[in-house]
């Protein structure tokens, strides 16, 4: 087959960034741990108030695992809880989250965190927070009449 | 039949430039974005 001498740059060129843009998603999968936020975790959502670690929303300061606080929040028409998230700058911390009715978002603005909260399922991320600033929650999965009015915050201040 | 000739080379300059240009702005693009999600966290 004849091949004009450009159209082999250019073959080259898409064949080269397609194996580079693969690399790049791999080593952002298996070596950096980047993965959906499905945690692959079933909860029963009727009771999922009565069930750790959902029954105690909020932040909470863990020690012994590989971050710093815990925000286990808890998402249904039309509200989180806990409304309002605190943390101190430079914390690692696994978001875990679930929804209790239907489903709803959970889109920190501004940053990568965004999941589906799915009754029935957790989902969780980890990041470390080290921007301090407020950053506002939005549900972005239409849930309803309330939906434009489900929010939360989260604030990531300097240590005292 | 006779054996096909060869045909002349097409001239695909124009084609190099734009097939590159339109390469450059999606690698330009790609990496924005992906520097935007290492920035973030």
């Amino acid at each position: 087959m004849h091949l004009h001498k450009y159209e082999k740059y250019w073959l080259l060129f898409g064949g080269g960034s397609l194996i580079v843009f693969l690399l790049i998603t791999g080593i952002m999968a298996f070596h950096n741990g980047s993965h959906p936020p499905s945690a692959k975790n079933t909860i029963n959502h009727e009771k999922v108030d009565q069930i750790a670690p959902f029954n105690k929303p909020g932040v909470h300061k863990v020690s012994g695992k590989d971050w710093d606080y815990e925000i286990v929040v808890l998402a249904s028409a039309f509200y989180y809880n806990p409304p309002e998230l605190e943390v101190p700058v430079g914390s690692k911390v696994k978001f875990i989250a679930t929804s209790k009715d239907v489903v709803h978002g959970f889109e920190i603005s501004g940053t990568n965190v965004n999941m589906m909260l799915e009754p029935g399922y957790v989902s969780e991320y980890v990041t470390t927070v080290d921007k301090a600033g407020e950053y506002l929650i939005v549900c972005n999965e239409y849930c309803g009449v309330g939906h434009a009015q489900m929010h939360s915050m989260l604030k990531v201040v300097d240590k005292k | 039949m006779a054996p096909k000739k060869h045909e002349e080379e097409e001239n695909l300059k124009g084609t190099l430039y734009l097939v590159f240009a339109l390469g450059a702005f999606i690698v330009i693009t790609w990496a924005a974005c992906f520097g935007l999600f290492l920035e973030r966290f």
